[in-house]
């Protein structure tokens, strides 16, 4: 495992119906820029990353690794309306924010950072497959900090659950971001291990094989259904669970916002995260907090 | 010895063709089909030109459906995992990487023209997320490795490819599908024309009288190895990412944010710019982009510019999918013995004082540089070659 240290962390989660203007308010607290022609996936990104950096000063060639279910498909929606409903062009930015590579534009262009820029998705493990590419710049040298976050917007993600999560959560808008470096000093915790599985009966031989325990704190994805989460409680024999959806309600990027707000409370503790997505690949992922 | 990834398959669909014969005959003989859209939904009273896919009846946008962009993308990366020979073993171990920037807007567009129901309403209730496509890649083929979307507007499906290297070099991975796809949809043919960037008869990135960018529609598939399988596979030597926080919409006119893209990209290579044989520029044909490319050109390679093209004349702004299609055209002209000439170019932009190959240039071994640049600042080198001793 290449060394990833956490120095900060943070996340936010709002209700579904969070209000852009609320959201530009809370920004205002990190930042003075006034933010025009953005959209709410653009200020998600912007609050959730600057509660994580608030005043910390970031090298300037500081990586952004923006992972997300459905991006900012709110915006994309209007930009659809206003071409098929309203029968004319849409508005420029309207569209150019369509992309939603634009969010970690904003923010790099907000932070005065120009590293790698990265938007990465993977149904469900999006957040598992970020940190996968943020371990191979780390590897290869070409990133020395990056940001690393889930963002996603609360209306859409409960479209993506139907027919494969069993249990059911309230829908947030979800925004959860780490500050990662290869050096220890300074860090409150550390990526020690991402794991990925083809399949589930592999998960659980590297999980009973493990050497690491007894296990601090677990915690389950959205799609690890409830026998299943029983028959790894059984195996790792935790003494805590980190239920973060039942607590902090459901997003497309709610592991994002788990692992930040495990890194925020679960002070002297080591978690193991453990995800699925619909085809049935598995990836777990292990933070240590310091 | 540093481990490589090589390039041992490839296959590709655009308005040029649905094989690499097709497609490198058409690019030799600057053979070009373009087609005008009218914006017909915002009752606009002209049309526009597009790089349409159009083979057969199934091929007209009024007929297609979700199994027509199904079709073409499996059909698209079945002929790819053919062209390099893998068996089913090896198919099950490949892992997904895929770039676009519409994802399944097509699809969706698609399945509206089909119902009453309000179009934002449908959409917020349709959308699987980015990660489906590459999903049924995976499954279609049995390919049991994971998958990677890349969503970073035009440079989506270079940077798959720069990470599915990366991956390959440090053995992480074996092998790996690069999939670049972006299907025609009315959001982003829309979209450009709001933007005002959309040329109207004629693509000449580069040449003074260029008015915009013409979009086009492609898919394209390679295989990335850690060995050659044939003479002339291509390798992966390095590249770079970088981000121009300059503006949203177009990159700072001196180019340094893209020169120093390329520099890292050569850095990471282990190569000097005069190692470069040849360069294919985005040249999008957009005012800023054209300018800031030749800026940070000049700024890497001085007075020793090497030759020069641009290929999106041939299938269009392909957006997120041009990583990989442009790619795949330019690597097989190079394997066919040329690199293609820039078509449409004519006049020479004294500002821009850069002037792309008007002929096609005999080619053989070499190292090459492939620009990306797109929304958001991102901007991606990658440089190949397919010199023996690079392998």
């Amino acid at each position: 495992m290449n060394e990833m240290y956490i120095h900060r962390a943070a996340a936010f989660t709002g209700e579904a119906d969070t209000d852009m203007n609320y959201l530009k308010e809370e920004i205002r607290r990190y930042t003075k820029e006034n933010f025009r022609r953005v959209n709410k996936f653009i200020l998600l990104s912007l609050l959730g990353a600057r509660q994580c950096i608030h005043q910390y000063a970031l090298d300037t060639d500081t990586a952004i690794y923006l992972t997300t279910e459905h991006g900012n498909l709110g915006e994309t929606a209007d930009v659809l309306d206003e071409i098929y409903a309203i029968s004319s062009l849409p508005k420029p930015f309207g569209f150019i924010n369509t992309m939603s590579s634009t969010a970690a534009f904003y923010l790099a262009q907000n932070l005065g950072i120009r590293g790698r820029n990265i938007t990465v998705s993977s149904q469900h493990l999006s957040f598992e497959r970020g940190v996968d590419l943020l371990k191979v710049d780390f590897a290869g040298g070409a990133e020395r900090s990056a940001l690393i976050g889930g963002v996603d917007e609360a209306s859409l993600a409960g479209t993506a659950m139907e027919g494969h999560a069993d249990r059911s959560w309230r829908m947030v808008d979800g925004s959860g971001w780490c500050y990662v470096k290869p050096e220890r000093e300074g860090a409150c915790g550390a990526f020690t291990e991402i794991r990925s599985f083809g399949d589930g009966p592999s998960c659980v031989r590297w999980i009973s094989e493990r050497e690491k325990s007894p296990l601090d704190v677990v915690s389950f994805g959205a799609l690890i259904g409830d026998d299943e989460a029983d028959g790894l409680r059984e195996i790792l024999q935790p003494a805590a669970e980190f239920d973060y959806l039942r607590d902090f309600g459901y997003s497309g990027s709610a592991t994002a916002c788990g692992v930040s707000l495990f890194v925020l409370r679960f002070q002297g503790k080591t978690l193991l995260h453990i995800n699925r997505d619909p085809r049935g690949h598995y990836a777990v992922i292990e933070v240590e907090r310091f | 010895m540093k481990r490589r990834a090589f390039v041992t398959g490839k296959s590709m669909i655009c308005a040029l063709g649905d094989t690499l014969e097709a497609i490198v005959d058409a690019a030799h003989h600057k053979r070009i089909r373009m087609t005008h859209i009218p914006f017909t939904l915002a009752s606009l009273p002209y049309t526009k030109p597009y790089y349409l896919i159009q083979g057969s009846e199934e091929d007209k946008l009024d007929n297609r459906s979700e199994a027509y962009f199904y079709d073409i993308l499996f059909s698209t990366v079945s002929r790819a995992l053919l062209d390099a020979g893998l068996s089913s073993p090896e198919i099950n171990d490949m892992h997904v990487f895929f770039g676009s920037t519409s994802m399944d807007i097509p699809i969706f567009e698609g399945n509206y023209r089909k119902t009453s129901t309000s179009v934002s309403g449908m959409f917020l209730q349709s959308s699987n997320g980015y990660g489906k496509i590459a999903s049924a890649i995976a499954e279609t083929f049995y390919i049991r490795g994971r998958c990677y979307s890349f969503a970073t507007a035009c440079t989506s499906s270079a940077n798959a490819l720069l990470y599915a290297a990366a991956m390959i070099e440090q053995r992480q991975i074996e092998r790996a599908l690069v999939v670049g796809y972006d299907l025609y949809n009315n959001l982003g043919f829309y979209g450009f024309e709001a933007l005002k960037s959309i040329a109207v008869s004629e693509y000449r990135p580069f040449d003074r009288t260029r008015d915009g960018l013409i979009l086009g529609e492609a898919c394209g598939a390679v295989v990335l190895e850690r060995r050659r399988r044939k003479v002339g596979d291509f390798v992966y030597l390095g590249g770079a990412n970088l981000c121009d926080t300059y503006s949203v919409a177009s990159h700072d006119e001196e180019g340094s944010a893209v020169a120093e893209t390329m520099n890292r990209a050569l850095r990471q290579a282990g190569i000097r710019p005069e190692h470069i044989d040849a360069v294919k520029a985005h040249a999008t044909g957009t005012e800023n982009n054209d300018r800031t490319e030749c800026a940070a050109m000049r700024v890497t390679f001085g007075s020793n510019m090497p030759p020069v093209t641009c290929v999106k004349p041939f299938i269009g702004h392909t957006v997120g999918a041009c990583g990989v299609n442009e790619l795949i055209l330019f690597t097989e002209a190079i394997k066919a013995g040329f690199i293609p000439s820039t078509p449409g170019f004519r006049e020479a932009d004294k500002d821009l004082n850069l002037t792309p190959l008007t002929e096609n240039m005999d080619a053989g071994k070499g190292i090459f540089m492939l620009n990306y640049f797109g929304f958001g600042g991102n901007c991606t080198t990658l440089i190949l070659s397919n010199k023996d001793a690079m392998g």
